[in-house]
């Protein structure tokens, strides 16, 4: 469990996008070769700000985030690494998952995602910035299960903000932001 | 009877199932922005996911008074937050989001660093005594006995006191010694501005073995640093004040506690004259204790620590360093100095800077939060931002 570094040191301003796209040949089978992946339940890579898919990373590898595929993958990756990867990811084209929406619940998400604030921080386009994710087209099922976990207190949160965020929302609320998460972005088929 | 908060009403009506299309609270740090602000773009600064490379940090941009000199003392230390001593030489630093702590070993004018603990909860305050680190994470405080024989095999964290408040807003804490031997530590208000529950906004302590939990002082927003007078055993103590209510106002401020059970005004009034626009109806700043200094708006000051070194020159003794990590609710960056306060019986303190320059126009390379005397009287400042400590010496 410890780490030791004898300044080797590393560098988010150093990261290479060459070396990210090489090191993420590791991560293509589940996340896509792009960042967009396709199997249902895995997230999308592509387009993720920097910052953010470098912190999960970080959360993966000292224990804050759970996962039995990525928690060993990540306990092998350096800071520089991480800062390759995250810059990779941050570069490539996104699209948005298919998934089969109601336009009702859509809708309603819309309504949701104003009233609980999600702009204040992923940005009014759902973008993501900084350590705050990209939404917008993110898998279905991901998604639903994200947010469920904060809801339940067992997902890992950088510093609190979605589990407090998540607290007032109903099983059916969540149903519904996800619906409309999952609907922004550019349309699936047109590649 | 207090009067019902907005916020508590909002709280309480999020709990009713039935609708969530009610008005919802929003994110801690945009709580209580007036709605003319709505379109602000101010947010708070991100956290690099890493610690800066030697040559990403242009320590010769730092100002300090004529015959100091400044030099980069580590790196790599990603989040680096509060130091402390170990009684055989190893610099203990803590971090927040990145969940570390770190010991820092010199080898010979080469720093190791190695990570000691990690996947905590904000775990920024830590204190050293008898050969055991104690560490203080949002809602408990534990202790490594023995640490600094153990660094390349810590030992498991032992519980010294774990239930303290679980509320993420200025959750964590400055964690120290004082004087009497008791641990002292803040429990923040978990909000911008509220109507606090009467467990939060204070600085509270416990004896070391973590019984005898008491408060020490009330109404205080969030304080993340605090230090003794070294002759009269006062505690003087930072705070960050609340946000929108504008560039100017109100000022964050250096307190003085001479005694126990004192309240500094939040969330009623602000920087010792000014009521707060919501929650100062109906009360009166003369209730509540003054500041030592307004140490200036948004500035954000973390570590106070009073210079008891042989290095200075003799007017430096007992002059208190403010290590102030900056603004973000601020159009014009504020802060990101290290400023020095000299006391005056009978007069106003002297308050002007020590080390500047982490701020460029109104970019940011750095942000100074905790200074540490070293043992020959020089000066270590950590920078969260960076991932670095400074060394600031004098030279005759």
């Amino acid at each position: 469990m410890v780490a030791a570094s004898l300044l080797a040191a590393t560098a988010a301003g150093a990261a290479d996008l060459e070396a990210g796209r090489r090191k993420a040949e590791a991560c293509a089978a589940c996340h896509g070769a792009d960042g967009n992946a396709t199997i249902p339940g895995t997230p999308s890579l592509a387009g993720q700000p920097v910052y953010f898919t470098h912190w999960q990373l970080i959360k993966y590898r000292d224990g804050r985030r759970k996962d039995p595929q990525m928690t060993p993958l990540a306990e092998k990756l350096s800071d520089t690494d991480m800062a390759d990867l995250a810059a990779f990811y941050a570069a490539q084209p996104t699209r948005r998952r298919p998934a089969s929406l109601d336009p009702a619940r859509v809708a309603a998400g819309k309504q949701l995602a104003e009233v609980h604030h999600c702009a204040s921080c992923h940005r009014p386009d759902l973008s993501g910035q900084q350590q705050a994710a990209r939404l917008a087209g993110q898998d279905f099922e991901y998604l639903l299960r994200l947010l469920r976990g904060f809801k339940a207190k067992t997902a890992a949160d950088l510093d609190g903000t979605m589990t407090v965020a998540s607290q007032p929302l109903t099983p059916e609320d969540i149903v519904n932001l996800v619906h409309f998460l999952a609907s922004l972005g550019p349309d699936p088929t047109s590649k | 009877m207090r009067p019902v908060s907005p916020i508590v009403l909002a709280v309480t009506l999020a709990l009713v199932p039935a609708s969530t299309l009610l008005a919802q609270a929003p994110p801690p740090w945009k709580q209580g922005q007036p709605a003319e602000m709505a379109n602000s773009t101010l947010a708070p600064i991100a956290q690099p996911p890493a610690p800066k490379a030697p040559g990403e940090i242009p320590v010769d941009k730092l100002k300090v008074p004529a015959g100091f000199k400044v030099s980069l003392w580590a790196h790599g230390i990603h989040n680096a937050r509060v130091m402390t001593w170990g009684d055989k030489g190893t610099l203990f630093v803590s971090s927040r989001v990145a969940g570390n702590v770190y010991a820092v070993v010199d080898r010979g004018g080469q720093r190791e660093v190695k990570v000691i603990a990690k996947g905590l909860n904000l775990p920024n305050g830590i204190a050293f005594k008898d050969g055991t680190l104690y560490v203080a994470e949002v809602s408990r405080i534990t202790k490594m006995p023995g640490i600094e024989d153990k660094l390349d095999s810590p030992p498991a964290m032992e519980v010294v006191y774990d239930t303290l408040p679980k509320d993420l807003p200025h959750g964590w804490k400055y964690l120290a010694f004082g004087p009497d031997g008791k641990l002292y530590f803040n429990i923040g208000a978990p909000c911008n501005i509220c109507v606090p529950p009467d467990t939060h906004a204070n600085i509270s302590r416990v004896n070391a073995d973590g019984t005898g939990f008491e408060y020490v002082a009330h109404g205080v927003r969030n304080s993340v640093g605090f230090d003794w007078h070294p002759a009269t055993k006062e505690l003087y103590f930072s705070t960050h004040a609340r946000d929108w209510l504008g560039d100017d106002m109100p000022s964050d401020r250096l307190d003085v506690a001479s005694k126990k059970g004192m309240h500094f005004g939040f969330p009623f009034c602000h920087q010792g004259d000014i009521l707060d626009p919501d929650f100062g109806r109906g009360r009166s700043c003369g209730e509540f204790a003054k500041p030592l200094i307004k140490t200036g708006p948004h500035v954000a000051g973390n570590g106070v620590q009073f210079y008891t070194g042989a290095m200075f020159p003799g007017e430096y003794k007992n002059r208190i360093f403010l290590a102030q990590r900056g603004s973000w609710n601020r159009t014009q960056k504020s802060g990101f100095k290290v400023m020095m306060v000299t006391l005056n019986a009978g007069s106003a303190p002297k308050y002007e800077v020590f080390a500047e320059g982490w701020l460029q126009g109104e970019e940011i390379w750095g942000r100074p939060v905790y200074t540490q005397q070293m043992k020959d009287g020089s000066l270590l400042i950590s920078d969260d931002y960076a991932g670095a400590i400074y060394r600031v010496a004098y030279q005759r």
